[in-house]
Order: structure tokens, then sequence, then C-alpha cells
């Protein structure tokens, strides 16, 4: 049975691997179509995404989207979180299980929803109608990383500064927000990573003016397969590899064991 | 807030409720009420009535649908596994080293936007992809057609929800005490029915932690199908899009929206009866 699953388990590394690494030498082709492996190397597709509106209007929304849907789901959710955490109250359960909610419905099923509604409203094709839905997503994401956080604070370090004559709001600036600055970041980033990931709900609502980048690459692989995505997957990926190195460069700076942190799912 | 930290120490009933008021009323406005659209839709949409559910429930072409896609979100979950656990089997029970790279390996492939996974899948299994280049360097004439069917979609879903169950069954095998094993080899156990009857069961819960995340998100998987799949045998959110882009039937699509989300919802109460639900995304 071990040497059996050892196999097994490389076998599926490789599963793994192949279509991780495989964007590199794409991105890289001189051929017009998905041809691998390549009939020669240039540089010409990331000209082409660099210097091509079509590809970098669409970059420039999701990063605005992303980062104003961060802004927005921080607000709500830190102080919602303190309230969970920290207080017993009648309905908290209810409470706990509607934070996740939007975790559950699968997100076609919004994206039905917003198509609709944000129509009444006139939110469709529009950054803020993308914010908005967004938020929602990233809520339930963004509260479990900082309530996970935040059971964990020992709240004698809390009550020690105010024993020493720190009043409340000293206490919360200096011992509380330091103490609980990585779970604030790493939430926020989660909530970012979601919403610059998130494509069901942007193909629906986003339209032209609004386009996301996912969205972008979704409407290009059904088109035309553009080898230009090649490009921007191996950015992505590039970006990924960094963002997932960084905390163990940082903790190996530290001497500290390394841990790698993994988002809680959405559903695609 | 600050300032509220004192009251916010005390167990008093309206600190709760104020600074859970803002998120409480976005999530009303901007959560329920857009679902609760839907919900109204799959009954008013062209006119008030149950004609919609009549139709997704009853016709022929809704039904397959609805079955193919539970086949498929069942067959993804089991190809998961099967691929999963030997991999979290492998990251248990090796140097720390190479538990870590591959730790390192299944973290990447989650953090990497699903949509870049897609289009990875459209590279490898396309015509002029390595697969087909190495049938016919093997010599087969009649080469398959791999990409859009049902063959292509199935792989490229298992590949990117493994790393959901790969997870889950790792974090419990290893908190698997080894002081276990052994008491059970001493005990003469070994081989298979020490598998049988110790291992898998210890592991039981990351298992089905991993299959009721996978299954559920497989059940409402959009982007991959549509992009990687037979057009013919489409799965329901792949459906529901259809009515809504091509034919405006919102109508329709939320009655099957509605479907969807009413078993997706059933799934996961079960769920939360048995272990409670924010452990299946902790």
């Amino acid at each position: 049975m071990n040497t059996f699953m050892r196999w097994a388990g490389i076998l599926v590394v490789i599963f793994i691997a192949a279509p991780l690494v495989i964007v590199v030498p794409m991105s890289f082709s001189s051929a017009n179509s998905l041809q691998f492996p390549p009939p020669g190397y240039w540089f010409g597709y990331y000209r082409a995404y660099f210097t091509n509106p079509d590809w970098l209007i669409p970059t420039w929304n999701s990063v605005i989207i992303a980062t104003a849907t961060t802004i927005l789901t921080m607000v709500l959710v830190v102080p919602a979180t303190f309230a969970l955490v920290r207080h017993k109250f009648r309905g908290k359960s209810a409470a706990d299980v509607m934070m996740l909610m939007p975790l559950a419905v699968p997100h076609i099923v919004m994206a039905v929803g917003y198509y609709s509604y944000f129509g009444d409203l006139g939110l469709v094709h529009s950054h803020l109608g993308v914010i908005l839905a967004h938020t929602c997503l990233s809520v339930p994401i963004a509260f479990l990383v900082l309530s996970a956080n935040l059971k964990g604070f020992d709240r004698n370090l809390e009550r020690a500064a105010q024993s020493l004559g720190a009043s409340p709001t000293r206490t919360f600036i200096h011992i509380t927000l330091p103490i609980l600055r990585p779970g604030l970041i790493i939430s926020a980033l989660f909530a970012f990573v979601q919403s610059f990931d998130e494509t069901v709900v942007a193909i629906f609502i986003s339209g032209r003016d609004a386009a996301t980048l996912p969205r972008k690459m979704f409407d290009s692989i059904r088109q035309e397969a553009d080898p230009v995505i090649a490009v921007i997957s191996t950015l992505l990926f590039l970006l990924v590899m960094v963002g997932i190195a960084a905390p163990y460069f940082a903790s190996a700076l530290r001497s500290r064991a390394p841990k790698p942190s993994r988002p809680p799912a959405g559903a695609h | 807030m600050g300032m509220s930290l004192s009251r916010l120490t005390e167990k008093t009933n309206i600190w709760p409720w104020l600074l859970l008021a803002p998120l409480g009323i976005y999530m009303l406005v901007f959560f329920v009420v857009p679902l609760a659209d839907v919900a109204i839709m799959s009954v008013t949409d062209p006119r008030v009535s149950l004609a919609n559910y009549q139709k997704v429930l009853t016709g022929a072409l809704y039904q397959r649908v609805f079955i193919n896609t539970f086949l498929t979100a069942a067959f993804v979950t089991l190809c998961c596994l099967a691929v999963g656990y030997p991999l979290a089997y492998l990251m248990a029970h090796s140097k720390p080293r190479t538990a870590m790279l591959i730790l390192l390996l299944v973290t990447m492939s989650f953090w990497t936007s699903f949509l870049v996974r897609t289009y990875s899948w459209m590279v490898l299994l396309g015509n002029n992809g390595p697969l087909i280049a190495f049938l016919q360097m093997m010599g087969i004439e009649q080469l398959p057609q791999l990409l859009f069917t049902r063959f292509s979609s199935t792989l490229a879903m298992v590949h990117i929800l493994a790393p959901y169950m790969i997870m889950n069954i790792f974090s419990v095998m290893k908190k698997i005490d080894p002081a276990l094993i052994r008491s059970a080899e001493s005990l003469g156990a070994k081989g298979w029915s020490l598998f049988r009857h110790v291992y898998l069961p210890l592991t039981a819960p990351g298992i089905a932690n991993g299959s009721v995340l996978v299954f559920v998100i497989c059940l409402g998987f959009y982007v991959t199908p549509v992009l990687l799949g037979s057009p013919r045998e489409q799965m329901i959110a792949g459906l529901i899009g259809h009515q809504i882009d091509e034919f405006l039937a919102f109508g329709l699509g939320s009655a099957m929206a509605m479907v969807l989300l009413f078993v997706t919802l059933i799934i996961l109460t079960i769920y939360h009866r048995r272990f409670g639900l924010d452990k299946l995304w902790g």
C-alpha cells in the first residue's frame, strides 16, 4: 500500500504541476494559435498586452474594483466580527450562519439576481455595481479569517493595558490593532483576491465599460483564444508565486516555521 | 469604534447590534434582495404561475441537464478523492522538506485563477497540444477530439477542485497520532486491513469535508464547463447563463437557479447539522 500510494502521489504531483507551468513557455510562443511546444519564441505577446488598451483597461478596472471592494468589505466586516466574536446575544448563531451564506449560494444564482436587480437600479455596466456585488461575496471570506484571528486574541493584554491606566481608545489603538494587524492584512488580501478573480458575476453585470480582467479573459478564451491570455496567465501565476513566497521569506528572515495560508473556498 | 471598547467588553445588548447594523443592512440590500428577486422572477416572469418550475422539473432537456450535472459533480468528487488521497498521504508521510514542496505546489494551484487553469487545459488538450502530439507519436491513426468534450471539462474541474480535497484530507492526516497506527500494527493489523480498519476511518472527517465542498462547488460550476465542455452536454449553471444571456428568459433561468440553490442548501444544511458549517471553509 505504501509504495503504491507513493507512486500515485508522484503522478498526482505531475498532474497538478503541468497545467501551472505550461503557460510560461506558451506566453513566449511565436505561434498565433494554441500550439505546444511552440514553434519559436519571442516577446511579441508581452508587447501586445502592455500596449493594447483592450487588455489594459480591464486590468485597470479589476484593480480599481478589487481595491474598492476590499475597503468596503473591511469597513463592514471589522465591527461586525468584533460583535460576533466578543459578544453573546440572542440570534448570534443565526447571524453567524448569515455571514457565511454568500459562500453557500452558487455565483451563477447571484449573477442572475444582480443582472435583474442592478438592471432596475441602473447599476449594471458600472464599476459601482460590480464593487457592491463583489463586497457581498468577499464578506464571508474576510469574516472567516478575521474571526479566527480574533478568537485567538488574548484579552488579558487589553485588560493589562487598561489596568495600567490606558483609556479604551488608547488600548484599542496601541494594543488591539497592532496585535490584530496580521489578521487584518490577510483578511483584506483574501477579499482583494476574491474580487480580482471573480468571474461569473462580472461576466453578467460588468458590461463593456466596467469589464474586469477575468471577464475579458473569459470572452477572449471563448471567441478567439488570443495568445495574450498566456501572457496574462503567466503574469498572474508569477503574482501568486510572489504572494506565496513573500511570507516564507519574511518568516525565514525572522527564522520562524513558515506556514502557507489558504483561503476559504468560494463557489465558482 | 475605539471609544466603545469599554462598553464593547461589557455584555450590554445594544452594542453588538450597533456594530452589526451596517453590515446587516448592506447584506439585506445587496444580498438578500437580489436573491429574493430571483425567487420572485421564477414565479412571476413572464406571468404569475408555477409554469417555469413545471417546465424545469418535467421538461426532458432540463431533466437531462440536472441529471448530467449531478453525475458530473459526483464523478468529479470521486476523481478528486482518488487524486487527492494519495497526494495527501505522500505529504503527510514524507520528509518535512518534500511535504513542504508539495504543499507549496498545491497552494500555488489553489491560488492560481481558475480561468488560468482552464486556459492551460485548453493548451494541453488542444489539437496542436502535447497530448495529441504524443498520441500521434505513438502511431495512433484516429486521433480523438479531446477539447470541448465531457472529458476535457471533467479533467479540468478535477484539477481545479482537487486542492480543496487535498487540503482537507491532509489537515486530518497530519493530526493522526502515529501511536494509533503502531498499536494497531502491534495487534496484528497490516497492509490492507490496517488501512481499511484504522487509517481510513481516522481520515474520514477530511474525506467528508473535502467531498461536500468539491461536490457543492461543482454543482454550480459555470466557467470551466462553458469554456471546455461540449455544448451539447451543458451543466445547470451553463444552461442558466444561456437562458439569461441568449433568450432573456429570466423566469426560466430563475426557476433553474432556485432549484440549484435549493439542492445546494439542502446538502449544506445536512452538513451543518452534523459538523457545523464554519468547519467546512475554516
